[in-house]
């Protein structure tokens, strides 16, 4: 029986050892070698004080030796924190602060931003990855993979140990840390290997950056099967012409993203000119796929099976909608029906339950729930919906923030969300962050901040702020301001100063206003 | 040329202030630039070289690094 997912990559290394576990361009690992280097560098994490549950960061771009960095840490007894290598060097310090990390797995294209971060954060110890001399301790690859391996000895892991700290943004300007186990990413990976049918002969098209859920199907549910993953470089992610003819290449058979990705193959990617006859089964999540596009879509690949996804970070997926045929009419694509080992309920305000077809909040509960916020009782608690059953006995549902209405199929349809949280480009991000972010600079005296929409596939986030008198300041300023404390993502693509903001008769900020006003203003 | 882009890049869409960017740095690989950033290097560039960039020439081959990009215009310019 495996329950850990060390045991997950020995058991498939057992039986496919010469098979293609990963591959990223000309590189490739095979589970054998893939097993063997993750042990290597657990044994030098072990031997530099790493215990169970220490949290190692990964800070890489999307590269093959991801994978050693992913099993290597898991095998050490250690959690995983995938570090976007795009967030402000301030927001990495606050996430190296908030879950103590000690070591970080890297490799030398990141070089120029580590050097920012190890200078600031006295509190790493080692960074694998790079040979570069830094005053913290660095540690190559080469060295790593030249250790013996007579001397280590596998430290024991159960299911319930943390695997995973997966950072998201939280509305109060600090990130949130979700927690996962090793019984977690285990489920996830067989409830997305029972939902693909997937084994040995399939070829994972993996676009999704580590620090990103959506990537655990190519880590794991792909080593679970035998499968294998083919990690798509960040450049190629970007440019649709080159994804597609990567694609195609490589023979990708099964394939996972945002809508935003296969909406650019889909008008960039020049796709009648290449060969898509090995894909099977097109997966879609993150945020709504507009219907149109979806069409079109379907109607260039009709051999390809298309299913929408869902879920929040906190439970990885709950639902899923397999399409059978192109989308008829423009109306909006349900969420679908839940997964295995995963039940709901549609609440309303007092968290009673609303009558079928009545909107309300969903809650989940499901066997891959999040451990917890790290750090964090109060945050957990206030996003665990209970019942109780007896003293001592509850059961616990995620409030998913998320309205949805459910029909008589028993599908699920979104229809909003019931707090600030928006999806753009497939980023989850809180509109409250943003201004709180901005509100801890001096000159600001009021902000808000508000997403946009020009038409359906344009929206932007705009910011409006009020300066307190005494203060100069410009735009620009407070561009830099948001790019230096906020993911890319996040930061307003225009902030417009006012001398006051509007502000209703009780005395809130009057965003329905602004948005008017905003209207008139922008081209 | 090189110059030209370069300090587009630095002045206006990469994500860290940066002093320079080697010739041959991976622009979306190394945290340079991301996405919506690329998106306005082509307009800036579609402008200021006068030129059209067809979505099939958005390869990694042409616009990988900055002395890709510059081979990429001067050929197309040509």
């Amino acid at each position: 029986m495996i329950y850990n997912l060390a045991q997950l990559l020995e058991r498939t290394a057992g039986r496919f050892p010469e098979k293609e576990a990963f591959t990223c361009l000309n590189d490739s690992l095979t589970y054998a070698e893939l097993d063997q280097k993750a042990n290597q560098l657990a044994s030098y994490l072990v031997e530099n004080g790493v215990r169970r549950g220490d949290r190692i960061g990964i800070f890489m771009n999307r590269c093959l030796d991801t994978a050693v960095a992913v099993y290597g840490i898991l095998k050490s007894g250690g959690a995983f924190v995938a570090l976007d290598s795009f967030l402000p060097v301030n927001r990495i310090l606050m996430i190296l602060e908030d879950c103590d990390i000690k070591h970080i797995v890297s490799t030398p294209s990141q070089s120029r931003k580590l050097k920012a971060i190890s200078d600031a954060a006295p509190i790493i110890k080692s960074i694998i990855g790079l040979s570069n001399e830094f005053d913290t301790v660095t540690v190559s690859w080469a060295s790593i993979f030249s250790r013996s391996l007579n001397s280590f000895s596998p430290p024991k892991i159960l299911e319930l140990d943390l695997a995973s700290i997966l950072y998201t943004s939280g509305s109060t300007g600090i990130p949130k840390g979700i927690m996962h186990s090793h019984h977690n990413i285990l489920g996830l990976a067989r409830l997305e290997a029972e939902l693909h049918n997937s084994d040995e002969h399939d070829r994972i098209g993996n676009f999704a950056p580590l620090h990103f859920d959506q990537s655990l199907f190519g880590y794991f549910s792909g080593p679970l099967v035998g499968a294998t993953t083919v990690i798509f470089p960040d450049s190629y992610v970007k440019l649709p012409a080159s994804l597609s003819a990567l694609v195609a290449k490589e023979k990708i058979t099964l394939w996972f993203s945002v809508p935003l990705i296969l909406l650019q193959v889909l008008e960039q990617g020049d796709i009648e000119n290449k060969d898509f006859s090995a894909l099977r089964l097109v997966r879609f999540g993150g945020e709504v796929f507009p219907v149109k596009q979806l069409r079109a879509l379907m109607m260039k690949w009709p051999h390809v099976k298309f299913i929408n996804s869902y879920g929040p970070s906190e439970l990885f997926r709950c639902t899923y909608y397999v399409l059978k045929e192109p989308p008829k009419t423009d109306d909006p694509i349900p969420l679908g029906t839940v997964w295995g080992n995963t039940e709901y309920k549609i609440l309303d305000e007092h968290d009673g339950e609303v009558a079928i077809g009545e909107p309300g909040e969903l809650v989940v509960r499901t066997a891959i729930l999040m451990m917890g916020y790290w750090n964090d009782i109060e945050r957990t608690q206030k996003s665990f919906f209970k019942i109780k059953k007896a003293t001592g006995y509850d059961h616990v549902y995620y409030r998913t923030g998320d309205m949805v209405r459910e029909n008589t199929q028993k599908e699920l349809f979104f229809l909003g969300r019931n707090d600030r949280q928006i999806k753009l480009r497939g980023y989850r991000i809180e509109l409250d962050e943003i201004e709180a972010v901005l509100l801890t600079n001096n000159a600001v005296k009021a902000a808000a901040v508000i997403m946009m929409q020009k038409d359906a596939d344009s929206r932007t986030l705009e910011a409006v702020v009020n300066l307190e008198d005494t203060m100069e300041y410009s735009t620009e300023d407070l561009i830099r301001y948001c790019k230096d404390r906020l993911p890319p993502y996040s930061v307003p693509e225009r902030i417009t100063i006012l001398k006051d903001l509007p502000r209703t008769a009780t005395g809130k900020i009057d965003r329905p206003q602004i948005i008017k006003s905003l209207e008139t203003t922008s081209l | 040329m090189n110059d030209r882009i370069i300090s587009y890049i630095i002045s206006e869409i990469s994500i860290e202030p940066f002093d320079t960017i080697g010739l041959d740095e991976d622009l979306l690989g190394s945290g340079i630039v991301d996405s919506l950033g690329m998106m306005k290097l082509v307009l800036f560039l579609e402008n200021e070289f006068i030129v059209k960039i067809p979505p099939e020439d958005m390869t990694v081959e042409n616009f990988g690094n900055v002395q890709n990009i510059s081979a990429y215009l001067s050929h197309k310019l040509d």
